[in-house]
């Protein structure tokens, strides 16, 4: 009896670990992923970490170029750079988090139905898709942030939305190609029900490309986040948030360089350490592509 | 006389595509009693597999469609169930071993959550209670239980058919369908996993259809068996009576086509031909074409089932007006 608690309590997810062995192999994934660990964890203890407060205004002191006290220098407030990056990150990371989860759930539910039931449901969810793809992704979002008014929450919305069509299209492609198969069927033929096999057999064996597109759109959404801050959609002043401050700063790029130089590298560096990380994920997950 | 598990009438299933209408399987007549092993033979694209998911309502449809017939279980027709109660049939009372075992299994999940699996959909049960079952369901097949953990991928062939014959007698059911369960091993286990599924076939008192080409295993495993050809059942019988009494001139050339040891022979003897394209069956016997035997009548009209004596089943002209029968 003792023996057989052991045996069930023991667990051995062999396939987990060798993914998680050949992520660690690969320096590119191992770099993004510090740097996504820094910023998590800056984010997290913003008020800690950053040397003054993101609207701590002190108009003696504008455009002071990047010194000691001001590593990224001062805006046209007085507003310490670094201390607003820092805090600009919570935004980004919670607007890139959210948006993905909201568009890897409503693509991965529309995709999965699609895709397994096929025929007529799968044309009309593939048609619907296709109207959203014929627009530009970014358009998509404005116009949706547009009708929703600005706001942090509404950018996560639009932008969530904006990219459901790539999700649903991915899931669609693996769910088709999972649902023939003979486990399938054996699934059936011990009683499991429509949603039973969606969710315990076929979802969890096409989770690779899902988690593996996921980290790239988090980059795509925090861009596409930073890209309706610049146009004034999203996060409203005083928050801090990376796009809004290099719309902010815009004005200022002849004589302060630093005002728009600082958010633009947060962006990029973010964007690059997720897409490394993703790179990474999508090898170490396929173990066909390994050398 | 066992009573009567299981009894399919007159089922007829077509599969059309394009246009075309297929009759994978023509008013076929079966039955399996309580604790008795059916074997179904038949070369590929008889409609063995067809009948089989029959059984269980499990043709994809589209394309396929069980157009006629019954078949009922302990009296009761599984075709006019809801798809709720097919539900609580299938894996509970009626469960299936499927051909490839490297295919059947869910490569993400161990064999102890799919084992478990199948118990907790048809028996309430807390979670820790299933996983106890699955492990003695692991160890009644002859997988040491601390294996429970594994995925299916650590496992090999031989095993992982094992693993899935745990999983479709978890629930203790009263009719295993085989569908060509050693098909995809190498003999020496093949030979294991049929010592296993008849003892267990003993062990459980399942009744099982054994669906397979193989001569061999049927004789091995069953006692009763029909020979499918072109979706119709040719010949029924016991064991003894289809295979020292054989009647049909397509059984016979199957036994032909075995290799035998005691004689030396140089070529072995194939039935010529190929079977008949079922989108264009024959007007007559569907056998006509290749059968020694054939008569002119056989072109003509299509024979009846015939008993030929004590329930042995032929559906053949040559034993129609006296003839052979007894």
């Amino acid at each position: 009896m003792s023996e057989k608690t052991v045996a069930i309590k023991s667990r051995n997810s062999g396939m987990m670990r060798d993914a998680l062995v050949r992520l660690f192999r690969n320096k590119a994934a191992i770099l993004g992923l510090i740097i996504i660990v820094v910023l998590i964890l800056s984010a997290i203890f913003a008020d800690i970490v950053s040397p003054f407060s993101y609207d701590e205004q002190d108009l003696r002191q504008r455009f002071l170029a990047p010194s000691a006290e001001h590593f990224f220098g001062t805006d046209e407030y007085g507003r310490d750079i670094f201390s607003r990056i820092i805090y600009g990150s919570r935004t980004s990371l919670l607007v890139g988090a959210i948006s993905v989860t909201i568009s890897s759930g409503i693509g991965t539910i529309l995709g999965a139905i699609s895709g397994y039931y096929g025929n007529r449901v799968d044309n009309i969810i593939m048609r619907l898709i296709d109207v959203m793809l014929a627009i530009p992704n970014i358009l998509l979002a404005i116009s949706i942030a547009a009708t929703l008014g600005p706001g942090i929450v509404n950018v996560m919305i639009a932008v969530g939305i904006s990219s459901v069509p790539g999700y649903a299209r991915l899931v669609r492609a693996s769910v088709m190609s999972l649902r023939d198969q003979e486990f399938i069927e054996a699934a059936r033929s011990i009683g499991a029900n429509d949603a039973r096999i969606i969710l315990r057999h076929i979802l969890p064996n096409c989770m690779a490309p899902i988690i593996v597109q996921a980290t790239m759109s988090i980059a795509i959404a925090i861009l596409s986040a930073a890209a309706l801050s610049f146009l004034g959609l999203g996060v409203q002043p005083p928050m801090a948030e990376w796009g809004s401050m290099l719309s902010n700063g815009r004005a200022y790029i002849r004589d302060y360089w630093w005002v728009v130089t600082f958010p633009g590298v947060a962006i990029m560096s973010t964007v690059f350490a997720f897409n490394l990380f993703g790179d990474g994920l999508r090898d170490a997950l396929d173990p066909r592509l390994k050398q | 006389m066992r009573d009567k598990l299981l009894e399919i009438k007159k089922l007829k299933v077509i599969y059309s595509t394009d246009g075309k209408v297929v009759e994978a399987v023509n008013h076929i007549d079966l039955e399996i009693h309580k604790g008795e092993a059916l074997g179904l033979i038949g070369e590929t694209g008889a409609g063995k597999t067809t009948t089989a998911l029959s059984i269980l309502n499990l043709i994809p449809n589209p394309p396929g469609k069980i157009v006629e017939g019954e078949i009922c279980y302990n009296g009761q027709n599984l075709l006019k169930l809801s798809q709720k109660e097919m539900r609580a049939v299938r894996g509970n009372k009626i469960s299936m071993i499927f051909q490839d075992p490297m295919t059947a299994l869910n490569p993400v999940m161990t064999v102890g959550d799919q084992i478990a699996e199948v118990i907790r959909l048809h028996q309430k049960m807390p979670r820790n209670e299933a996983y106890i079952k699955a492990q003695e369901m692991l160890e009644t097949v002859g997988i040491p239980g601390n294996r429970l953990k594994d995925f299916p991928h650590q496992f090999s062939g031989g095993m992982k058919q094992r693993v899935v014959i745990a999983i479709s007698l978890a629930c203790n059911p009263e009719l295993l369908i085989a569908d060509e369960p050693t098909t995809a091993l190498d003999v020496t286990i093949q030979e294991q996993v049929l010592d296993l599924m008849e003892k267990l076939q003993k062990e459980f008192n399942t009744s099982l259809l054994m669906i397979t080409h193989d001569l061999g295993v049927v004789a091995e495993v069953c006692e009763t068996v029909a020979i499918m050809y072109a979706g119709e059942i040719v010949e029924y019988g016991t064991i003894e009576q289809v295979y020292n009494d054989t009647k049909h001139p397509y059984t016979r050339g199957l036994f032909d086509s075995i290799p035998k040891f005691h004689e030396d022979v140089k070529r072995l003897k194939p039935i010529k031909g190929q079977m008949p394209n079922p989108a264009h069956l024959p007007v007559g016997c569907n056998f006509a074409d290749r059968c020694p035997d054939v008569m002119p009548k056989c072109r003509e009209s299509e024979p009846v089932v015939i008993d030929v004596g004590q329930n042995h089943l032929v559906k053949c002209y040559k034993y129609v007006d006296g003839g052979d029968q007894a």
